[in-house]
């Protein structure tokens, strides 16, 4: 068995602190989409809410870019385009089969590369496309008066609302997939329990 | 205009209305209307007789009363505060006492705020087009008959809202000046809005105008309301033109919530406490299915591979075993 130190305690407290405001924002912002739903949140509480989560997360997500600009972390998102049609036919084959055969993970985690190629695709289209374009558009609505009417003819508040949703829908697919995923480790703790030690821990991976 | 009592002969109105100016006179001389003050020098003598609040004569075809007076204090404050009174009132006021007979005056907005002249950024020639196609303007009520821009936009106390001012304010302003000819609207027996779900709701949050007429269009972007005010046959009763992706509508409410608020609270206040989001602004019955598809396959995809993890686990078990 070995351990690798994967998650700096500084990344860690971002993830934590994202995924409880990932949470407030979906409740948040269900209840103002679907607002006089009885199960929601009442719409005056839930704008204050999704207002306030917002900016924090705006705030966490410019740390998580500063953090990966001046740490080694950045690395981890950097694509090694070689062999990539490979390596991803390779996750997939695991995940649509082999891991219900107990055929041996594809992908070995080592301290200069912590994902394997479909979390490093999916985490940088959420961290670099999906999340700009989440805090731009929300930042959009909150400053609306700034706006011009038209955007290419079409109304740009309106516009700026279809990509917040559309976003935000994409971000709720990744929250559900992300959350199994954490399970597909070599136990179904193992990966949660990485997140909040910082160590990732395997049995059957050789001691660096 | 209401009648109280038996006016005046029409041929001693003049008379009356000396007999109310000595009225005013003294009234001044007692030093009791200090507004008038803050008129323009030119504008004082008028305010002397008009600024009276009894100021009025019966006209003698009509038999309505008249309202000849000025409120001092609100003609200060509005947009044509500083303007001399012959100014607009051109012909036969500049002189006391006028002639008896005046030629009738031609005091349509138009006449002033021509196209492209730099003392007016509204469009008052689009609005005198659209307020032609309006129920006000074409309609064959004999109450229309002496409608104009003056039976809504009173000119001797008229302001421009400017944002800061707060939004319940200038709805109810708004809906204030419609409901003074409009009184059936406060009638619960004789309103016609029964079909309006909250309709106190409503009222406190917008103005007759955003359903009463017709969506700007592009051409006319800048103009935020239109005066082409619709019957109420054709005014809008489609609740998904506002609480829903039709966007026109819903972003001139947005923006100017949000622009009234910036102007109020400030930035980083505006950014927390954004009241300005309108219920059912971001829905968009597609976008919504097409989703709520997605999540619902996503989540029996994860369900069923999870089960698959849990079959293959247990038959790794018993193979152990």
């Amino acid at each position: 068995m070995s351990a690798i130190y994967l998650y700096p305690r500084w990344l860690r407290l971002w993830h934590w602190l994202s995924a409880l405001l990932f949470l407030m924002l979906l409740v948040s912002g269900a209840s103002m989409h679907y607002a006089g739903n009885p199960w929601l949140l009442s719409f005056r509480r839930a704008v204050l809410i999704h207002n306030a989560a917002g900016i924090l997360l705006t705030l966490g997500w410019i740390g998580f870019i500063v953090g990966n600009l001046i740490s080694d972390n950045g690395r981890h998102y950097r694509i090694h385009w070689r062999g990539l049609v490979g390596r991803l036919s390779a996750q997939v084959r695991y995940y649509s089969y082999g891991i219900f055969h107990g055929a041996q993970h594809p992908f070995a985690v080592s301290s200069a590369m912590k994902f394997n190629v479909l979390q490093q695709l999916s985490y940088l289209g959420v961290m670099y496309l999906l999340m700009p374009l989440l805090i731009v558009s929300g930042w959009a609505f909150l400053f609306a008066a700034y706006l011009p009417e038209t955007l290419f003819g079409i109304g740009a508040l309106w516009s700026v609302a279809m990509i917040h949703l559309t976003v935000a829908y994409c971000l709720v697919l990744f929250l559900m997939t992300h959350l199994y995923m954490i399970t597909t480790g070599e136990t179904l703790f193992t990966n949660l329990r990485a997140m909040l030690t910082g160590w990732d821990r395997e049995s059957g991976r050789p001691a660096p | 205009m209401n009648d109280f009592s038996p006016g005046p002969q029409p041929g001693r109105r003049l008379t009356a209305v000396r007999s109310l100016v000595m009225a005013a006179a003294l009234l001044i001389l007692a030093g009791s209307l200090p507004a008038a003050a803050d008129a323009p020098p030119e504008n004082r003598a008028c305010l002397r007789c008009h600024a009276m609040s009894t100021l009025a004569y019966r006209d003698g075809t009509t038999g309505n009363l008249i309202d000849l007076s000025i409120d001092p204090r609100r003609l200060a404050g509005s947009v044509h505060g500083k303007l001399a009174c012959v100014k607009c009132h051109v012909q036969d006021y500049a002189y006391y006492p006028h002639p008896q007979r005046t030629k009738p005056e031609p005091l349509d907005c138009v006449g002033c705020h021509r196209e492209g002249q730099a003392r007016t950024h509204y469009p008052f020639q689009a609005i005198a087009d659209q307020y032609a196609k309006s129920i006000h303007g074409n309609g064959d009520d004999p109450k229309l008959r002496d409608f104009g821009c003056h039976s809504c936009h009173d000119p001797h106390a008229l302001r421009v809202s400017t944002p800061g001012k707060a939004l319940a304010e200038i709805v109810a302003d708004d809906n204030r000046v419609c409901l003074s000819c409009h009184v059936e609207v406060s009638d619960p027996l004789r309103d016609r809005h029964h079909w309006l779900p909250n309709r106190q709701a409503h009222w406190a949050a917008v103005r007759c105008v955003e359903c009463h007429t017709p969506m700007a269009t592009l051409a006319d972007a800048d103009q935020r309301v239109s005066h082409q005010i619709l019957p109420a046959r054709q005014s809008n009763r489609d609740c998904v033109n506002c609480h829903s992706g039709n966007q026109r509508l819903l972003s001139r409410l947005y923006a100017y919530r949000s622009q009234e608020e910036l102007a109020r609270d400030g930035l980083f206040a505006k950014a927390v406490f954004n009241e300005a989001y309108v219920v059912g602004m971001s829905r968009s019955p597609l976008i919504d299915r097409l989703s709520l598809a997605f999540i619902g396959l996503t989540g029996l995809g994860l369900i069923a591979h999870g089960v698959g993890r849990y079959l293959a686990y247990r038959r790794a078990g018993e193979k152990h075993a």
